[in-house]
């Protein structure tokens, strides 16, 4: 579409043979049929009664129709010719009124033959006309980028302008626009790591990893190719581009993407290819029992054995080792205690109160404005881990340093439960220089579970299904929504949803590995041991 | 539905509406049974309630006696602490109040020494009217004290027929004798400032009452029938004085934030980072105060569970006004968004991810105790470690109504626990039984994480505190 634009001014005021040159090339005999649907947009737009000259209106036709194309794209992409094409009705009705309402319905109208069109499979409806937009929205793909560089600067208005690297593409949140080659095992696990059903840097590893090992059990190497070299590149990377684009990778998902890579091009290339994938599979799950399961079982039993008769353990959020790490403790029928500090928006403490409570453990849940006064009681304190810097620090979910500093500061010792798997080379300084950005309406709306009690049944039955606690708490009490439902309209108003932060090495006593339990300054030592061995 | 629920809910402004025609003790009783449901809290609310309730007990009593009086504001005050021994501004203003009226007491005995020592009754009734139109001085009992040095004393023992002369002089031409009190009173500041001066006057105000009077009263007047008229007109004297002083408190109450913003200037400056916590009026006016000269950026940490919704509307400048009791002015208050500062909100937990960025910390606070230490929202503690820790200055603007003469000794004593489902709500309700649940609304902030208290009175160290402490309470009143 760029290389449209600058044929715009030259092309006058008539709207039709900028889009008609831009297939010239490939389908001259379509030429003809392509006024038509320009046609109707041109009077579609008089009536709107702006004053723009011909090429203005164009231009800004074009951006338009350029950005809905993007989205068009990833709809053709997506798996069924139909799809798309309502897909693309929904867009139109999300648009906003304040553009001029009529041109886009009208070049939505345009587009969703385009979108019709574009599918896979070609469609009986298909003119000669959608049939050259076809042609013309593929030559379109190279333009995306201009495309995005228009739809971006509104984008930039709401972000925070120290975080302002972090912030990718927005997190997919639909299957619209995936790639073909994308495995459905891998397509359901980016659905669910984007929505947090999985998360949590263990259980993304081990899921990340059974969904690979179905790729690779469905995988069949074509013809003239190794398996070596052939599924990494090709059949591997679309996957975990899909998995990247749901949700930035964890560390622990990237040690283990790049064993398995490492474990493939080891593949012999002279090994049959049901015995290379069968042995590909069987390493897989060694993995993860090796440096998950067992690995795991090796730090309760550790850490575990930390806990004594009468302690008070303090932990942060939600740790899958730390939850096994108490209840072996537990089991073991040591009498303590557990306070399960929690915090916005995820509430994934709750998950494992609510675990912990299961088991029989006596359990008290605050949220992070208590740390103060939760750590007053606590003898120790145990932490997760999302990954384990080589300088020491500790990059967990955000709210830990505070409680690390904290306990620090009460002379009650912290103690990181942490596998070897999540053990990086990387360096980090603060929280700032490398972080994850989710997106900030989470902190609007938090999820379900957390509507603020203050909601009584009666609000909620009035409260449409979309709002929040926070709205409907505040309808309770009379004339709003949730004032930030609108936040991005509010000049100068940003909302900053950082999923991680830094815990300085020195608030940290203890880091238990499956190696053992080291200070936090062996970490750079144990990480070599273990990507050697 | 919910609107008209909120115009009836009790609160502050209906508090204040029904004072004037409500009778004493029923007013009384209302506001005990406000502060008991937590229908009024918060330090500004309660200071503002207490103070016109007093201001009602004060006009409606009568007394014969000032300790009736004082008395009478104990009595009250005691009520109202009990009823909600947390809110710290109720029994700051109540000893404020009585620390008025033992100042108004006392000047007022010395006024009566020195009208003894004056020989003649014709005096007196100038001396409400003097009293009136003096200007308010914060000590006023050595106000009148160099008069005394200066007219009686080099005269007492010998030169009392001048003396009588003039009085009798004065006495025929009462409205000069006014002016000539009132400009000597002008005259007088500068000595009347030092302390020392009045640290002199003290221990001469028996002596001086008891010499003439005993020996050489020249009208010679029996003291008993003289002190008898001097009680009944003192109650006439002290109940406007008390009144303007009670009114000159809840003047305080309404400005301060004003008198607070108008620092602002001295501590901001361009392209800071400012992070602050919660939703609170004065921090609020502050950064706006800043915001019309400097351009600067706010974090803000939006205080969940407990104050979030605040925050939300503060940020968004969609004030709700949950609470009615916010002034109308307040309710109408610009967002510092559409001052042209950016602000960032951020949930509690990010605190410390971003203190390395924070240039200065600016908090409100729920209660300044004596130490220099705080009672502010739950989470102010972490968030002013995580600034120690990354040397960040942590600046806490209070007004001076929540300075509280009360020592900390047992910090946990005054932090209140608040409503549970707002941490667990009634979806998890299948865990409530198992797990316990806890929800503080304030933490404790020692004063070696504060830097700098910035009060309507100026910036303090919080080492300093304790001299503000002593300047606006009386030791007799720390405990109500």
């Amino acid at each position: 579409m760029a290389d449209t634009n600058p044929q715009n001014p030259t092309a006058g005021a008539e709207l039709s043979p900028a889009p008609a040159k831009d297939q010239k090339s490939p389908k001259a005999d379509t030429k003809q049929a392509q006024p038509k649907p320009n046609g109707t947009e041109v009077t579609a737009t008089g009536p709107n009664g702006e004053k723009l000259s011909g090429a203005e209106l164009k231009k800004r036709a074009k951006a338009e129709k350029a950005a809905r194309r993007e989205r068009e794209k990833a709809d053709r992409q997506g798996p069924g010719g139909g799809v798309p094409h309502s897909g693309g009705q929904d867009k139109a009705g999300n648009q906003k009124p304040g553009k001029p309402w009529q041109k886009v319905e009208v070049q939505q109208h345009k587009d969703d033959s385009v979108a019709g069109s574009k599918g896979h499979h070609k469609r009986t409806t298909s003119t000669a006309a959608a049939d050259h937009q076809k042609n013309l929205a593929l030559r379109g793909k190279g333009a995306q980028g201009g495309a995005q560089a228009a739809a971006k600067p509104p984008k930039d208005a709401n972000q925070v302008s120290l975080f302002g690297h972090l912030y990718g593409q927005s997190r997919r949140t639909t299957l619209a626009g995936v790639g073909k080659d994308v495995h459905p095992a891998v397509l359901a696990l980016g659905l669910q790591m984007s929505n947090y059903v999985i998360c949590g840097s263990n259980a993304r590893c081990i899921a990340t990893l059974l969904a690979l090992k179905r790729v690779i059990e469905s995988y069949t190497t074509p013809p003239g190719h190794s398996l070596s070299r052939h599924l990494t590149s090709h059949h591997l990377s679309p996957q975990i581009d899909y998995l990247v684009s749901c949700r930035p990778m964890s560390v622990s998902m990237g040690n283990a993407i790049r064993w398995l890579k490492l474990e493939i091009s080891k593949v012999d290339p002279d090994t049959p290819e049901n015995e290379a994938k069968e042995d590909l599979c069987d390493s897989i799950d060694n993995f993860i029992r090796e440096r998950i399961t067992v690995a795991d079982q090796v730090i309760a039993t550790s850490a575990g054995g930390k806990i004594q008769n009468g302690d008070v353990v303090l932990t942060y959020a939600k740790s899958s080792i730390v939850q096994q790490t108490l209840i072996e403790a537990h089991k073991r029928g040591v009498q303590f205690r557990v306070i399960v500090i929690d915090s916005k928006p995820l509430f994934e403490g709750k998950h494992l109160a609510r675990a912990l409570a299961t088991a029989g453990l006596e359990v008290q849940y605050s949220l992070m404005h208590a740390v103060s006064h939760a750590i007053k009681d606590a003898t120790k304190v145990f932490l997760g881990a999302h990954a384990m810097m080589s300088n020491g620090r500790l990059y967990s979910r955000v709210g830990t340093a505070i409680v690390a500093m904290t306990a620090n500061e009460f002379d009650v010792p912290v103690i990181v439960c942490c596998e070897s798997v999540k053990f990086t080379e990387k360096v980090a300084l603060d929280s700032i220089v490398s972080n994850e950005v989710a997106p900030p309406d989470e902190l609007i709306s938090p999820l379900p579970l957390t509507h603020t009690a203050t909601t009584t049944t009666t609000t909620t039955a009035t409260a449409t299904p979309d709002q929040t606690g926070a709205a409907t708490a505040g309808e309770a009490q009379g004339v709003k929504g949730s004032p930030l439902s609108t936040w991005r309209e509010t000049d100068n108003l940003l909302l900053l949803n950082i999923m991680y932060d830094v815990t300085p090495a020195e608030y940290i006593k203890m880091v238990i590995t499956e190696y053992g339990s080291l200070p936090p300054s062996s970490v750079p030592v144990v990480h070599r041991l273990s990507t050697n061995s | 539905m919910p609107s008209p629920t909120i115009v009836a809910s009790p609160g502050l402004s209906s508090f204040l509406k029904s004072l004037k025609s409500t009778p004493v003790e029923a007013s009384i009783e209302h506001l005990i049974s406000l502060l008991k449901r937590r229908q009024i809290r918060n330090s500004r609310p309660c200071a503002v309630a207490t103070a016109q309730l007093l201001l009602r007990v004060v006009s409606a009593f009568r007394w014969t006696d000032v300790s009736r009086l004082i008395e009478r504001i104990q009595l009250v005050g005691q009520r109202l602490q009990a009823a909600q021994p947390r809110e710290l501004s109720i029994g700051n203003i109540v000893r404020r109040i009585l620390g008025l009226v033992r100042e108004e007491a006392e000047e007022d005995r010395d006024a009566d020494a020195s009208a003894l020592s004056e020989p003649g009754t014709d005096s007196q009734p100038g001396t409400p009217r003097i009293s009136g139109v003096r200007p308010p001085l914060s000590s006023s009992i050595s106000t009148l004290s160099p008069l005394r040095h200066g007219a009686i004393e080099p005269l007492d023992p010998t030169v009392a027929e001048p003396d009588t002369a003039k009085f009798v002089a004065d006495s025929a031409q009462r409205p000069p004798l006014l002016t000539s009190h009132t400009s000597y009173a002008a005259s007088a500041t500068a000595p009347m400032a030092t302390s020392m001066f009045s640290l002199l006057s003290h221990p001469e105000t028996p002596s001086s009452t008891a010499t003439p009077s005993g020996t050489q009263s020249p009208s010679g007047r029996p003291t008993s029938a003289t002190q008898a008229v001097f009680a009944s007109l003192t109650q006439k004297d002290l109940r406007p004085e008390v009144i303007g002083g009670i009114e000159e408190i809840i003047d305080e109450l309404d400005q301060v934030d004003e008198q607070i913003a108008g620092y602002a200037l001295d501590h901001i400056h361009s392209n800071e980072i400012i992070l602050t916590h919660t939703s609170s009026m004065t921090v609020q006016k502050f950064l706006l105060t800043a915001a019309r000269k400097r351009k600067f950026t706010v974090v803000h940490a939006e205080a969940y569970p407990n104050d979030h919704e605040a925050t939300h509307a503060t940020v968004t400048g969609k004030m709700v006004n949950e609470n009615q009791d916010e002034l109308s002015s307040e309710a109408f208050q610009k967002p510092l968004t559409a001052a042209g500062i950016t602000v960032i909100l951020i949930p509690d937990s990010a605190v410390f991810a971003l203190m390395s960025r924070v240039n200065k910390v600016i908090l409100g606070t729920h209660a300044v105790l004596a130490n220099g230490g705080l009672v502010a929202a739950a989470g102010t503690r972490a968030i002013a470690k995580a600034a120690k820790t990354h040397k960040t200055p942590v600046v806490v603007v209070s007004g001076v109504y929540k300075l509280s003469p009360v020592y900390p000794f047992d910090f946990e004593s005054l932090i209140e626990f608040g409503d549970v489902s707002k941490v667990f709500s009634y979806e998890d309700g299948d865990l409530v039984e198992k797990v316990d649940v806890e929800n503080p609304l304030f933490d404790y902030v020692p004063a070696e994480l504060v830097d700098l208290y910035i009060t309507n009175l100026g910036g303090h160290a919080p080492s300093y505190l304790y001299r503000i402490v002593a300047d606006h309470y009386r030791v007799e009143d720390i405990n109500i």
